[in-house]
């Protein structure tokens, strides 16, 4: 017979919280429990597990240093009762408390009934918490590319004639054709080519594919969002895109089967933004993105997908803008780049990103040419605070003439950076040094990214500097592991997710990208970069992106439920409010953070 | 004609007299040693002698461990209706329908827990209930040694020179003093193991020497 107390908190309590009524109260059955009085010392070595129901008990190794601090809803003796190892750490008693002991046998039971359970205290044990999850739905709204693309390649050579073309489409039941020359793609060839060049021309059927096809098209990796390929699709006002597997040209996916797979998915406001006239009409467009956001959500959409989302509608707002903006102030003078910093050319961005983004000329911005990208800068940056998101408080705007530059200006002053980093100039140059092309050419783009890379790898004194701008705010974690919390402007006490868990690993990651030269933004993948390469630990890096998931999954959480309930969207979440796997997980990606600046700083902050 | 009724209370008290034969732990024995059985009953009203139990909880503390294990709570068949009592223990007439007889779970609390000490939140209607009720059923009750855990709270109050209203020892008080989590609800086994936990608390508070003895004395 059960005793409620007993069970109600067990059903509260991680990773219990997840048995029904009936194996609740088994399990219970199971437990005997013991009162223990401050300075008690605990005796752990007893083949049982140790539940904490109320007070404090502290962990010290055999060399009396302090290692962790206990309360309610946490765990000891799962180390001895896992690997059957006995160790000499001590429990004292810090505070009066209830444990409850769980008899092995019932322990042993629970985990091999429950693969959750058995996970939870694997990875407890192996420390790193954060790689666990709870039961997770398997739903994926975001599709890629190699879900929707059909298996087959239908490809032509290009000194075939126009009617095998024409042939191989009917038989092949296709309306395009990818054009290769010993297995590199040269080209694609529609059904729509065969009318408009061909027979409104009044060409013979046995004219070349090479003198009709579309060349050097627009292709698409298959690992790639399925809604890029429809950004790309709508951007370029095209219907085929050749699929690439690691360069390799491996199929077509058409317009066709993007809707045949999808209903009601971001890919619409995105196509829709692409068809509007007017700023009036992006704002409107950009007033669905909140629904949509709830709608990802509840989709269970992972964090980072939801970001990679929320930056692709804010490029093709910025897209269109651009577009119209020509529209209105005719064809440029020069060849330019759009460029986004921070979180936009990181493709996280959540729903609370103001704008970070520049200009990058062919010529110097001087006489009508300064003129003319002051008029695009104006034009495209209110239109973007029209459609919700917000002017620069940092003025980190294309609207600033400081940030409309030559390829020469821009290089100037990257290396001005680099050459000569204050402290005081890098925090808030950081940020300049993730970038992406949004629109215009991308080869000047590239020049320019090329420069950085090349001077920041060379650079020992900027990376210390860089690194030891990275290591100035750390995790808040406290020397017992407990929370630090902290206020904002409206006192309200809570860990500020961004500041002091995702900015950290972004700055750490950064310093390493800065170091090897790569040319990724994303921090995920700039984390995959470093580890493929042999820059960083495989581990540690699978580590940092373990907990850079669960920090931003947590933040897009707290902003979902913020925007519920008609909140201001915020960044500071309150530890008591979420679940204690969550605390656990919290507390462990800190730890990793920990390590992870520690590292940084035996690297590159050594003396130089 | 009471045939019948003779041999069952024969074949009973064999339960009786082991209880009984068996010897409580001498006085000196250290209280961290002693094995106590926390129990609670719910009655009809709170006269012994004409009010009847409706519901029995307990749970055995043993080396200071509470058993969750032998944790057991029975509903009592009752002769009269619950009447206006169940404002308080919640248990209903239609509820009880299914219930245990009496003799059954005395047999089974004797039987188990002789030579136990045990131990409830204001003890003596709880002492006095238990003696009638084996009385009635086996014709012969047999000396039980209660503490009390309420007196134990009242005692340590006094000393620490406190002024006690009545209030303050009532069980979710008691509770919260003693920092542990409070769930007494007025259900027999909820209410047993509140005071179990309560106990444990007190006998902590005893120190390391705390004899049986000790424990007497502050329970008076």
């Amino acid at each position: 017979m059960e005793v409620a107390d007993v069970t109600k908190f067990l059903a509260d309590t991680t990773p219990f919280d997840q048995l029904d009524a009936a194996a609740l109260s088994q399990l219970a059955a199971h437990i005997n429990v013991y009162y223990y009085q401050a300075q008690d010392s605990v005796k752990i070595n007893t083949d049982r597990l140790l539940i904490v129901r109320t007070g404090i008990f502290t962990l010290y190794s055999d060399q009396q240093q302090l290692l962790t601090k206990l309360q309610s809803g946490d765990f000891y003796g799962y180390q001895q009762l896992l690997t059957g190892l006995t160790d000499n750490d001590t429990l004292i008693c810090e505070e009066d408390g209830l444990v409850y002991w769980l008899a092995a046998e019932a322990f042993h039971q629970c985990r091999y009934q429950y693969k959750n359970i058995d996970i939870f205290f694997q990875r407890l044990f192996s420390r790193r918490l954060h790689q666990y999850r709870e039961q997770q739905q398997v739903s994926r709204f975001t599709l890629k590319i190699s879900d929707v693309v059909q298996q087959r390649k239908i490809a032509i050579r290009p000194e075939q004639t126009a009617q095998e073309a024409a042939k191989l489409m009917s038989d092949s039941r296709v309306s395009s054709l990818l054009v290769e020359e010993n297995n590199k793609l040269v080209g694609i060839l529609t059904d729509r080519d065969l009318r408009s060049r061909v027979l409104a021309h009044a060409l013979p059927a046995s004219t070349q594919v090479s003198q009709i096809m579309t060349r050097q098209p627009q292709s698409i990796d298959r690992h790639a969002y399925l809604y890029e390929a429809v950004q790309q699709m709508s951007q370029y006002n095209i219907h085929h895109l050749p699929v690439t597997d690691q360069g390799v040209c491996c199929g077509m996916l058409t317009a066709t089967d993007i809707i045949r797979s999808q209903q009601d998915h971001p890919v619409y406001l995105i196509g829709e933004i692409h068809r509007q006239q007017s700023s009036d009409g992006l704002e409107r467009c950009s007033q669905q993105i909140a629904a949509l956001a709830i709608t990802l959500s509840k989709q269970q959409v992972p964090a980072y997908e939801a970001g990679h989302i929320i930056t692709t509608i804010t490029d093709a707002l910025t897209q269109r803008l651009i577009y119209l903006a020509q529209q209105k102030l005719g064809e440029p003078p020069c060849v330019f780049s759009w460029l986004a910093f921070g979180s936009q050319a990181r493709m996280d961005q959540s729903l609370n990103a103001d704008q970070d983004n520049a200009l990058l000329l062919e010529k110097e911005p001087v006489g009508a040419v300064g003129e003319y990208f002051s008029a695009l800068a104006e034009f495209v940056c209110q239109g973007l605070a029209q459609c919700g998101i917000t002017l620069c408080p940092g003025n980190i705007m294309a609207t600033n003439p400081e940030l409309r530059l030559s390829l020469k200006g821009w290089s100037g002053r990257f290396a001005r950076w680099i050459a000569t980093p204050t402290p005081d100039a890098l925090l808030k140059a950081s940020i300049f040094f993730d970038l992406r092309v949004i629109d215009g050419s991308k080869g000047l783009f590239n020049a320019l990214q090329e420069d950085i890379l090349q001077r920041t790898t060379e650079a020992p004194l900027f990376l210390y500097h860089l690194a030891q701008t990275a290591l100035q705010r750390t995790a808040p974690l406290g020397l017992f592991k407990n929370f630090i919390l902290e206020q904002d402007g409206k006192h309200k006490k809570g860990l500020d997710l961004k500041k002091r868990g995702i900015s950290l690993i972004t700055d750490l990651v950064r310093v390493y990208a800065l170091y090897a030269g790569i040319h990724e933004v994303n921090t995920r993948s700039r984390l995959q970069q470093l580890a493929a390469q042999g820059i960083i630990d495989s581990k540690d890096g699978q580590n940092l992106n373990d907990a850079f998931d669960l920090l931003a999954q947590l933040r897009w959480e707290k902003h979902q439920h913020d925007l519920q309930n008609s909140h201001d969207v915020t960044n500071l979440l309150n530890p008591a409010e979420v679940s204690g796997l969550a605390r656990h997980q919290l507390k462990d990606s800190f730890a990793v953070i920990n390590e992870a600046q520690s590292r940084v700083k035996q690297r590159f902050c050594r003396e130089l | 004609m009471l045939g019948w009724l003779l041999r069952k209370n024969t074949v009973l008290s064999e339960v009786v007299k082991r209880f009984i034969n068996t010897p409580f732990p001498a006085s000196s024995t250290p209280v961290n040693q002693a094995n106590f059985l926390a129990l609670d009953l719910e009655l009809t009203g709170l006269n012994p002698r004409k009010d009847h139990i409706v519901s029995i909880g307990w749970v055995p503390v043993r080396g200071q461990e509470i058993i969750l294990a032998e944790a057991k709570h029975y509903l009592i068949n009752s002769p009269v209706s619950v009447g206006q009592s169940a404002v308080y223990h919640g248990l209903h007439d239609h509820q009880l329908k299914n219930a245990h007889d009496l003799a059954d779970i005395l047999t089974e609390l004797l039987a188990q827990y002789a030579g136990y000490i045990f131990v409830a939140h204001n003890s003596a209607l709880d002492e006095q209930c238990l003696r009638f009720a084996c009385q009635r059923c086996f014709g012969k009750a047999p000396r039980f040694r209660f503490v009390d855990t309420m007196q134990m709270e009242w005692q340590r109050l006094l000393r620490q020179g406190k002024v006690v209203k009545h209030n303050a020892l009532k069980l979710p008080s008691c509770l919260k003093r003693h920092g542990l989590p409070d769930m007494a609800n007025h259900h027999a086994l909820e209410d047993a193991y509140s005071s179990a936990l309560l106990l444990l608390s007190q006998l902590k508070l005893g120190g390391k020497t705390m004899t049986l003895s000790d424990l007497y004395l502050l329970s008076r």
